[in-house]
């Protein structure tokens, strides 16, 4: 009798437990975690990255559809191979990183969730936000859950869990108020941008 | 003077195609760092690190010849306007 009402409590704040949402910090010391972003222009396609991602999500691994949170990625940590494309890219007439120093993307609900083990898919919709423009958008997300693999990308100094956000979509600069119209023979109206990013949740 | 610029002109259009031609010939912009691609063991995310080093490009390639070439005809206008006429 006893050992059924240990198993009863023992099982009950398990899922307790499971049930609560974690909240995972993207602020990444390794610096793995990036935003590739890419344009068409005439002589090469401009290739760049941006490192400077923070911001939080919260997530139950068990219901995601309720997850919150902003990604922030500082604009001026956009980076390209040439460095005159570099000043011209974070410059007044760009994306002027001084006015507008992040770039954001804040989760307003969650659709066509998709679960597979620790794996899933599923539509985000939420609010980016550019060179001061905000506008709402839907992009198609992979999400993978790894419990308890804090510990193995620092060295054990850290126990906890995972979270890898993965997404690919499109914009156009016309819409976010960067040179809107101009310059279209130089540099292309279409961005596609690949967003790979882990967050830390950890525990104890 | 004309054939010792011609000389010049010559060996800076050399040097020029060569740096150009042993640090890649880089069809592109010239870069100073340049990407290199690397995976994360535990998230599998694809991440890229600068390597910092300088790979000439078009531009860089056009700058010389047009430098050497604005050179070249620079100091031709400057010789015949000096030349001493013969006697």
């Amino acid at each position: 009798m006893k050992l059924t009402r240990l198993i009863a409590i023992t099982a009950i704040g398990l899922t307790a437990v499971h049930a609560e949402p974690l909240t995972f910090d993207f602020k990444d010391p390794m610096g793995v975690n990036n935003v590739v972003f890419k344009l068409d222009a005439p002589l090469e396609s401009i290739n760049g990255t941006a490192s400077g991602v923070s911001g939080t999500v919260t997530i139950d691994p068990a219901n995601p559809g309720e997850a919150k949170g902003k990604i922030v990625v500082a604009t001026d940590s956009l980076t390209v191979p040439n460095p005159l494309m570099k000043e011209h890219l974070v410059g007044e007439k760009w994306l002027n990183a001084k006015a507008h120093p992040e770039i954001t993307f804040e989760i307003k609900s969650i659709s066509n969730i998709e679960k597979k083990d620790t794996k899933g898919e599923a539509k985000v919709t939420g609010t980016f936000t550019l060179n001061g423009v905000s506008k709402d958008i839907t992009v198609d997300a992979k999400v993978t859950y790894l419990p308890g693999k804090l510990g193995d990308r620092t060295g054990g100094k850290l126990q906890g869990d995972l979270l890898v956000i993965r997404t690919e979509f499109k914009i156009k600069r016309s819409d976010y108020n960067i040179q809107p119209g101009q310059r279209l023979e130089k540099v292309s109206d279409e961005i596609a941008l690949s967003l790979s990013i882990a967050g830390a949740a950890p525990k104890g | 003077m004309t054939r010792t610029l011609l000389v010049l002109t010559i060996v800076i259009d050399l040097a020029v195609i060569g740096i150009w031609l042993a640090l890649g010939a880089h069809l592109g912009w010239s870069m100073t760092q340049v990407p290199v691609k690397k995976i994360d063991p535990v998230t599998e995310i694809e991440f890229t690190e600068y390597d910092h080093r300088f790979v000439p490009g078009v531009d860089f390639l056009a700058a010389g010849l047009i430098g050497s070439g604005t050179l070249f005809t620079f100091g031709l206008i400057v010789s015949k306007f000096t030349a001493k006429p013969e006697s």
